[in-house]
């Protein structure tokens, strides 16, 4: 009879006990629909940067001559019309977002996230298992290679083996010999993921950008095919560019919008406050139609 | 004795009790704040390095598979393309001649099939430099009354296939290219193509006339999707155009217009399907090859307009057609810019002649 | 017999007692915890906020401008309210911003308000102004946010530009067990960020050319930080603005600072109806 009661209160401390123990793994969840919120470049991100607006990007020389000479003729070719956004673009294009995970069945840790964004279907895998990156031979890919790991509440993302991609859609390149990080950050229905491009053949230092969503468990994603067709008129190896300078629409951006001219050139100066003193000094160029700011 | 059990088991449950209060002690100091501060140091750069992409060891030798029956053998010079299956091992180059022993390694780590093939993009010495002593290290299939004729050793070796300049480079008693006579070609062809069929797929060496050299062979095999380019396409460099051995511009923009259009099919989202091995560099898709393809191509164009305006070509070199693209192609060895950038002006120049005099250059 | 009943009731009491007081203690720890987090008046030997930091805000940090540049870096046109979801009222209020009237009025704080603030270009210097209290300058418009995590002194004082700052450390976990996919060399952060809302705000702008919110407006804010591949610390400061009259959806950007070894740079300026800081 003793006994019974004192496993009765052994018991009672079990079940409480149950009622304390922690998560062991508490990290905040990413996965699920989220709509991209474009409160922030807008005009870039859905219709298009302007030709020429290279504002707050710390590139470098060989990257400006890159983007004078781009034209979007190029896009028209058969072979780069399916060309799907790169990992470290496609959370800012116009696009939804979905985040999911595997997880280990045994252990119940998390083998990897995946994202599919709605323009052109893109997914990328973030690796959560520890593997190493592949070697220097294989094969880049849009999406690149992605490992992750917490820190904190706070995804943090390395990607590389990444194709070829763009910064900017006008034209400003972003090499294949780059190392994105990214930090994906979550607020109950809000989500913020920081894209840190470091790119050594482009850029004179690290690049970051931040964009948000919100969550939409609602959101419907419909499929994107994809299928290249030949728009005729252009000879195969007939490769649309301008000549070094010789682009003329250079500098209607930063007439239309009463920037230096300077400035638009872009580079690592003009992404600090710094810059807006310096800016004092500079000429801008005659407002298309004579139309003046009312600033 | 009675008294004695009911007391001991007592003991024995207070104890586990005495435990679990403790357990639960700990349980709720746990729930307490108190846990470190944290820092603005949240992150380490020490941990991403953990999972840092590996680099080939310049003397090491690395294999990959690539696709179908197909892998590609990295750090033996150029790249080696292996073609493995039940009939055998078929090889597109066969590296540098010290790395000889090290390919044969590396073809034994995928298959312990005899070597029977080695078929040559091009002569330089990092993709034929291995021809004599992988070849010895193979056997060809022989019969009926080539081995009546020959004897056994028809047997023996692997063959070579490559286009007929190379044999003759190579044949040649007084020519720089003259190489020991178990490292020639064995069976070459002058036409368009030579037509293989092994390992259950059809394989195609298309001649690329006057691009990398005048002796180029593009391989493709057409059931694994998988097409070799030898030095047509190197993602590492800018093409080197050996103007010596009968290299040009136009060749090389004809060769890679041929990956891109002909060759070449991506799976979705173009990326994928056809997978390339080119003569250096990274194994990659048509994609790849596009952006190779458009740089070459805009910067013979930009080349070709200063041409046009009379420059001379020290002048064409200081405006520097390729400085946008020299952070991912420029080389500081002999095949820098300035040498690519006077070799294309040269080429233009000589194909203006010829086009205006047809006639001379018969 | 009727012993051993006895005995049995008082053994289903006891262990249901057990079972009470275990669960009370532990409240008693997680309610100490959520009191310093804020939200609460502060307990007497609780931690402090400033001890359950599980990051560090405190420093200086530069704004690094690589979007919405030409809203930011300089006064963008009147009119364009590009990525604002801007209702008719709104843009209404949008044509009509007249910063000489602004300054002459002494309305030119108006840009500097806590919803615009951070969105401006220049330097910010955080520190605990005490255990329970951060504070926030900018160099731009020499502004002062404070950022309460006890309600202490609740907003009963008139709109400010600033208004009134309820902070508190949202989502605080102590570091995890590694798992078994961590090789031993990774050390896991503790979990947490600060989230901010902040109301009593006077009218103010979104943006320095007028793009307007209500006195109704309410700011909400998460505060993270992380570092980089290459030794940066960033501050990323998510922004929702919520103001149904002006707005027909929360405006949502986050900004992100790098953070700075000194005040080096530090470069005050007044309030400028028509500059861009």
């Amino acid at each position: 009879m003793q006994h019974r009661k004192l496993i009765g209160y052994i018991g009672s401390l079990l079940l409480a006990l149950l009622f304390l123990c922690p998560r062991v793994s508490a990290q905040t969840d990413p996965t699920g629909e989220w709509d991209n919120r474009f409160h922030e470049d807008e005009p870039e991100r859905i219709p298009g940067p302007e030709i020429g607006d290279y504002l707050g990007i710390p590139i470098n020389d060989a990257a400006r001559l890159r983007a004078d000479t781009w034209t979007a003729t190029l896009l028209e070719l058969p072979e780069n019309q399916c060309r799907p956004h790169p990992s470290d673009y496609s959370w800012r294009g116009p696009a939804l977002l979905r985040i999911w995970k595997d997880i280990d069945p045994a252990t119940q840790d998390v083998i990897a996230y995946h994202t599919h964004i709605s323009w052109q279907a893109p997914e990328q895998t973030i690796w959560m298992d520890g593997r190493p990156h592949p070697p220097d031979y294989a094969p880049h890919t849009w999406q690149g290679f992605s490992t992750g790991k917490w820190e904190g509440d706070i995804l943090a993302i390395t990607t590389d083996h990444l194709k070829e991609g763009w910064m900017r859609r006008n034209g400003i390149p972003r090499s294949d010999r780059s190392t994105v990080s990214t930090h994906i950050m979550r607020h109950g229905n809000y989500l913020t993921v920081a894209v840190v491009i470091y790119d050594p053949a482009y850029l004179t230092e690290p690049f970051i950008r931040t964009t948000d969503f919100a969550y939409n468990p609602q959101q419907r994603m419909a499929p994107y095919p994809c299928e290249a067709v030949n728009e005729g008129g252009r000879p195969e190896g007939v490769v649309p560019a301008h000549l070094p300078g010789t682009n003329s629409f250079l500098t209607e951006f930063p007439a239309n919008f009463g920037i230096p001219p300077e400035a638009a050139r872009g580079g690592a100066e003009t992404m600090y406050p710094e810059y807006i003193a310096k800016m004092k000094n500079m000429k801008t160029l005659p407002r298309p139609n004579g139309k003046h700011s009312d600033r | 004795m009675t008294r004695t059990m009911p007391q001991t088991r007592n003991a024995k449950l207070r104890g586990v009790t005495g435990a679990l209060l403790v357990i639960l002690s700990v349980a709720i100091a746990y729930a307490q704040p108190g846990y470190p501060q944290g820092n603005s140091d949240r992150g380490s750069s020490a941990a991403a390095q953990t999972n840092a992409p590996q680099a080939a060891s310049p003397s090491e030798v690395h294999v990959m598979h690539v696709q179908g029956k197909v892998y590609v053998i990295v750090g033996a010079g150029g790249n080696i393309t292996a073609q493995v299956g039940d009939d055998g091992v078929l090889l597109v180059d066969s590296g540098l001649v010290s790395m000889s022993d090290k390919v044969v390694a590396a073809v034994r780590s995928i298959t312990d099939k005899p070597i029977r093939y080695i078929i040559n993009t091009h002569i330089h010495p990092d993709h034929v430099g291995g021809n004599e002593a992988i070849s010895q290290q193979g056997s060809t299939i022989a019969g009926g009354n080539v081995v009546g004729d020959i004897g056994a050793s028809a047997s023996q070796g692997a063959t070579i296939v490559a286009f007929q300049s190379i044999l003759d480079r190579m044949s040649a008693q007084d020519g720089k290219d003259k190489a020991p006579q178990k490292a020639w070609p064995t069976d070459t062809y002058d036409g368009p193509e030579k037509k293989l069929f092994f390992n259950g797929e059809a394989i195609e060496v298309i001649h690329e006339p006057f691009a990398h050299t005048d002796g180029d062979s593009i391989v493709f095999f057409r059931r694994s999707d998988v097409v070799s380019t030898g030095d047509i396409l190197t993602l590492a460099g800018y093409p080197i155009i050996d103007v010596e051995r009968g290299g040009t511009i136009q060749g090389i923009i004809h060769g890679l217009n041929r990956l891109v259009y002909q060759i070449t099919i991506p799976a979705e989202k173009q990326e994928g399907g056809t997978m390339v091995i080119p003569g250096h560099g990274r194994i990659c898709d048509q994609a790849d090859v596009v952006y190779y393809q458009e740089m070459v191509i805009i910067i013979r164009d930009r080349i070709q307009a200063m041409i046009d305006k009379g420059m001379t070509v020290d002048e064409v070199k200081e405006a520097k057609p390729t400085r946008d693209y020299d952070p991912l192609y420029a080389s500081k060895g002999f095949w820098n810019p300035d040498k690519f950038v006077a070799t294309i002006y040269q080429n233009l120049k000589d194909q203006h002649e010829k086009d205006q005099h047809p006639k001379a250059q018969q | 017999m009727k012993a051993d009943r006895t005995l049995r009731k008082i053994s289903g009491v006891g262990g249901l007692a057990t079972f009470a007081l275990v669960i009370l203690l532990a409240n008693a720890g997680v309610n100490a915890r959520s009191q310093a987090a804020g939200g609460a008046a502060q307990t007497p030997g609780a931690p402090t906020p400033r001890a359950l930091a599980p990051l560090d805000l405190t420093g200086y940090w530069v704004s690094v401008v690589t979007e919405d540049w030409r809203f930011r870096m300089i006064v963008p046109d009147k009119g364009d309210y590009s990525s604002v979801p801007l209702n008719p009222e709104g843009r209404k209020v949008l044509n009509s911003w007249d910063p000489a009237k602004d300054q002459s009025e002494g309305n030119q704080c108006r840009s500097y308000g806590a919803a615009g603030l951070l969105r401006i270009p220049g330097r910010l210097h955080i520190q605990w102004e005490n255990d329970s209290t951060l504070r926030v300058d900018t160099d731009s418009g020499s502004q002062t946010r404070l950022l309460h995590f006890a309600a202490a002194n609740p907003p009963v004082q008139a709109p400010q530009w600033q208004g009134y700052s309820l902070v508190s450390w949202e989502g605080l976990r102590p570091p995890p067990p590694r798992t078994a996919l961590q090789d031993a060399s990774q050390v896991n952060s503790p979990e947490g960020y600060l989230k901010a809302i902040t109301t009593h705000m006077k009218p103010g702008y979104l943006r320095k050319n007028g793009v307007p919110y209500s006195a109704n407006a309410v700011l909400e804010e998460y505060f993270d930080s992380f570092k980089e591949l290459n030794g940066d610390v960033w501050l990323v400061v998510t922004s929702v603005v919520t103001d149904p009259e002006y707005l027909t959806q929360p405006f949502i950007t986050s900004t992100h600072f790098k953070k700075l070894p000194s005040a080096s740079g530090w470069d005050p300026t007044p309030c400028r109806a028509n500059e861009p800081r």
